[in-house]
């Protein structure tokens, strides 16, 4: 008897100290984690894709090498604008860590630019997300080393002057923080940045569009768009999942006006991320996008399908381009979704 | 032991000599010096020089109620090309591609230029040189007995268009400018190559952006959120670094461009234009 | 046996003495000796930058008569100067060079320097023209603005040059003199 209640006690005594060790390590702050081995350079992407997860890695060094360039783009239709991007994409590339990395972020702009630019990104604790460092002239290159220590979805953006043309050319893209031991694993991952894009033709270049400062300031955009052009996610670009998948989308608001009403038309976010942060939220319709803030939804794709993106300020999304499409394909489940059937006859 | 006493010698010729090669060394590095002296071969510049009146102005950046005060003063209605700064490498070897400093010049000092006597391929004499530091246009504008403008100069000139002095208030003014500061590869153009503005000074915005004296007078970071509340741990005292005007996006631009640089820096689309104090009040 | 001796002396003298020459001939291309200006200390010693050559530089740029950030500037100085071991300091110059060269002539300086109980041999005061300081804060990467006749604007900047004179690192703003300290002895011991 007494043998037994010493070794439950043990028993006891081991889980309860096993589950203090474990809340502990999960609340060590990320300012005291130890980034281990050599930097690396990390694999960053254009959107929709994103890296590969962090997994349950431990704090590590890497190198984020980011390039500014000012060029001409299609915007919609045949129309051409000149964009301003970080590596050549709007939105810029997708940058994966993880809580208690130690990122070096190398900015190099472009020798054929014209303008200085700088990035600051929002998971950054620094001054002016390292804005101030890491401003670079016409060919400079430019660096500073931050800790990742929140973790969470953030947005960076050129901040340089005048910052709405910056931004409202496309100088904006995310960087994700994931917790210690990563996020929950999903089947399938996608990025997409909403922006709003002020336009007029160019009075020098036939054809081209460029950046109308009236319009911005009367944030009345000519376009707003997912991933920096019309039709980005539809046709052939359609994003795709199976049925039965789970789909995690990180989807963010350059701005740099407008606050985005996210939506998928025909699904229920299973969980959403608010703001990009620590808060689950469940069984949410339509979640809001703040310029320069982010969220991430999930949802698990159960009937096939073409679901509709949309920014639910509707205007924007019938007439001005934010609007995108994921394609499920399937088994029909009927048990969930079934058209026709109980037709009452008078 | 005999040898012995010849190794002592050659161990004391040595030693001496050690000494002495130091003594040379010495010599040398006064040589050297002066290779290095900051003598500043003239040349001569065949350009018209404008006059510019002076008067108060609004500086971009600083409060509303402050005018800024600028004498009379002479500007160059151009730029200074290719071929005249490839005349002043020739008179001031200093300043050739292969024997510049870097602590004057950065790496893509006259990047293109073929050699230290040759102008890049396919480039016209005629164009705005580029690829020069704030050294070397200082340094250039001395050969020809001149001096870079001040930023209020500049600025003072930037404010006309082509019909007017001060076309600031002017709802395209900003619009216009940026539509020129877009245009890519513009540094290749010739000089003189549009119409001048109200004063007939040419290419103030269409071809590149140019050094001034003190572009490093500008107290502000390029982040350009923190407005008159600037960190004060970055700078000492005050003086407002707020704008005057936010809707000017063109002159954003150039006061951002202004900001990123340092006085080694070489870029492809920055060059200089030279200045030159006046005594001659002209009448109105 | 003592003549081999005598030869290998002779082989490392010259060996050593080659040494010296290819050290003493180049001057590093980016080095702030490179620079002719013409300069006076806080004794009226007429000198060029390269006089400094051979000691760790602590340099700052300030002005006297300053009464916001300078104060401070000058206290993060005397406070670099007391981190550094008294086996490096007399191979450390610490240096405040003016940026008002019309008012803090030698004479001002060597004041300035006996009210701050800065004049200890490892303290150098410098002034010269409006040109050659435009030119020196230029070579730091300073800015700074005359708003009056007796005021300037100014970035805050504390930089350490090695004996060659080539940048070690920069602080810039909330300036962290453990770290500079460090940095100097740390320069100290390479050169």
């Amino acid at each position: 008897m007494s043998n037994k209640l010493i070794i439950s006690g043990l028993i006891m005594a081991l889980v309860f100290g096993a589950c203090k060790n474990n809340s502990d390590s999960s609340h060590q702050s990320g300012i005291d984690m130890v980034a281990e081995g050599k930097p690396e350079v990390a694999e960053v992407t254009a959107a929709p894709k994103v890296p590969a997860p962090v997994g349950n890695r431990g704090p590590k060094k890497w190198i984020v090498n980011l390039e500014t360039s000012e060029m001409e783009g299609i915007i919609a239709d045949s129309i051409s604008y000149t964009f301003w991007a970080f590596n050549k994409t709007v939105p810029g590339s997708f940058i994966r860590v993880r809580v208690g990395d130690e990122v070096t972020l190398n900015l190099k702009n472009d020798a054929n630019s014209v303008l200085p630019h700088n990035i600051d990104l929002h998971a950054v604790t620094g001054p002016g997300g390292g804005a101030v460092a890491s401003s670079a002239a016409p060919g400079k290159e430019t660096s500073f080393t931050f800790k990742a220590i929140n973790p969470g979805l953030y947005v960076y953006h050129c901040a340089a002057p005048p910052v709405p043309m910056h931004i409202g050319n496309g100088m904006y893209g995310l960087i994700l923080v994931e917790p210690a031991g990563g996020l929950p694993k999903v089947d399938r991952e996608y990025y997409i940045m909403q922006g709003d894009f002020y336009t007029k033709a160019s009075k020098i270049k036939k054809g081209l569009f460029e950046f109308d400062n009236d319009k911005a300031v009367a944030e009345n955009p000519d376009y707003v768009l997912f991933n920096g052009k019309k039709g980005s996610l539809l046709g052939a670009n359609m994003l795709e999942a199976k049925v039965g998948e789970t789909v995690r989308l990180f989807v963010g608001n350059g701005g740099p006006n407008l606050t985005s009403s996210f939506h998928v038309i025909g699904e229920i976010f299973d969980n959403v991320y608010l703001e990009g942060g620590s808060t689950v939220t469940h069984n949410v319709q339509t979640t809001m996008i703040p310029a320069g803030g982010a969220t991430i939804v999930e949802f698990k794709c159960e009937v096939p399908g073409e679901y509709v993106l949309v920014d639910h300020s509707l205007s924007r999304a019938f007439n001005k381009g934010a609007i995108g499409k994921l394609k499920v394909t399937g088994d029909a489940n009927p048990k969930v979704f079934k058209a026709g059937g109980a037709v009452t006859k008078e | 032991m005999k040898v012995l006493n010849c190794f002592k010698i050659v161990f004391i010729v040595l030693l001496f000599s050690c000494n002495k090669k130091n003594d040379e060394l010495q010599v040398n590095s006064t040589d050297v010096t002066k290779a290095n002296s900051n003598t500043i071969h003239p040349i001569s510049a065949d350009v018209k020089m404008v006059y510019i009146p002076g008067g108060e102005y609004k500086p971009f950046y600083g409060s509303d109620a402050v005018l800024t005060k600028v004498e009379p003063f002479l500007i160059d209605e151009r730029a200074v090309t290719n071929s005249e700064f490839l005349a002043f490498v020739k008179a001031n070897p200093k300043w050739k591609k292969s024997n510049i400093k870097k602590i004057y010049a950065d790496s893509t000092y006259l990047r293109d230029w073929q050699s230290d006597t040759e102008l890049p391929k396919n480039a016209k004499p005629d164009a705005p040189v580029c690829f020069v530091s704030w050294f070397a246009a200082k340094a250039f504008a001395q050969s020809v007995g001149k001096r870079l403008p001040t930023l209020d100069e500049w600025e003072f000139v930037a404010m006309a268009d082509e019909v007017s002095a001060n076309a600031r208030t002017k709802s395209d003014y900003s619009d216009n400018i940026i539509n020129l500061y877009l245009q890519k590869n513009r540094q290749y153009n010739q000089v003189k190559q549009s119409k001048p503005n109200y004063w007939g000074v040419y290419n103030v915005f269409d071809l590149i952006w140019e050094w001034t004296d003190d572009f490093n007078s500008v107290l502000t970071t390029n982040d350009s959120r923190t407005g008159q509340y600037e960190d004060k741990s970055l700078f000492c005292a005050g003086s407002a670094t707020s704008s005057t005007d936010i809707l000017n996006y063109a002159a954003f631009m150039r006061f951002a461009l202004r900001t990123s640089l340092k006085a080694n820096y070489t870029i492809a689309n920055l060059g200089f234009r030279c200045a030159k104090d006046t005594i001659i009040i002209k009448n109105k | 046996m003592k003549y081999i001796s005598y030869l290998f002396f002779s082989v490392v003298l010259f060996a050593s003495c080659k040494e010296k020459k290819q050290k003493a001939a180049e001057l590093p291309s980016d080095s702030i000796f490179n620079l002719t200006s013409n300069w006076k200390n806080q004794n009226n010693d007429s000198l060029q930058l390269k006089k400094l050559q051979g000691k760790t530089l602590v340099v700052v740029m300030i002005y006297t008569s300053c009464k916001s950030a300078c104060p401070i500037l000058v206290s993060k100085m005397k406070n670099i100067e007391s981190k550094i071991s008294r086996n490096d300091i007399n191979n450390v110059s610490l240096v405040l060079v003016s940026i008002d060269p019309k008012t803090d002539t030698p004479q001002r300086l060597k004041e300035f320097a006996k009210d701050n109980k800065m004049d200890a041999p490892q303290w150098m005061f410098l002034t010269s023209n409006e040109g050659a300081t435009q030119e020196f804060a230029n070579v730091l990467s300073m800015k700074y603005k005359k708003i009056s006749p007796i005021e300037f604007s100014h970035s805050n900047i504390i930089s350490v040059f090695n004996a060659n004179g080539e940048l070690v690192s920069q602080e810039e703003g909330a300036i962290d003199v453990d770290k500079v300290a460090k940095t100097v002895h740390e320069t100290v011991q390479n050169s």
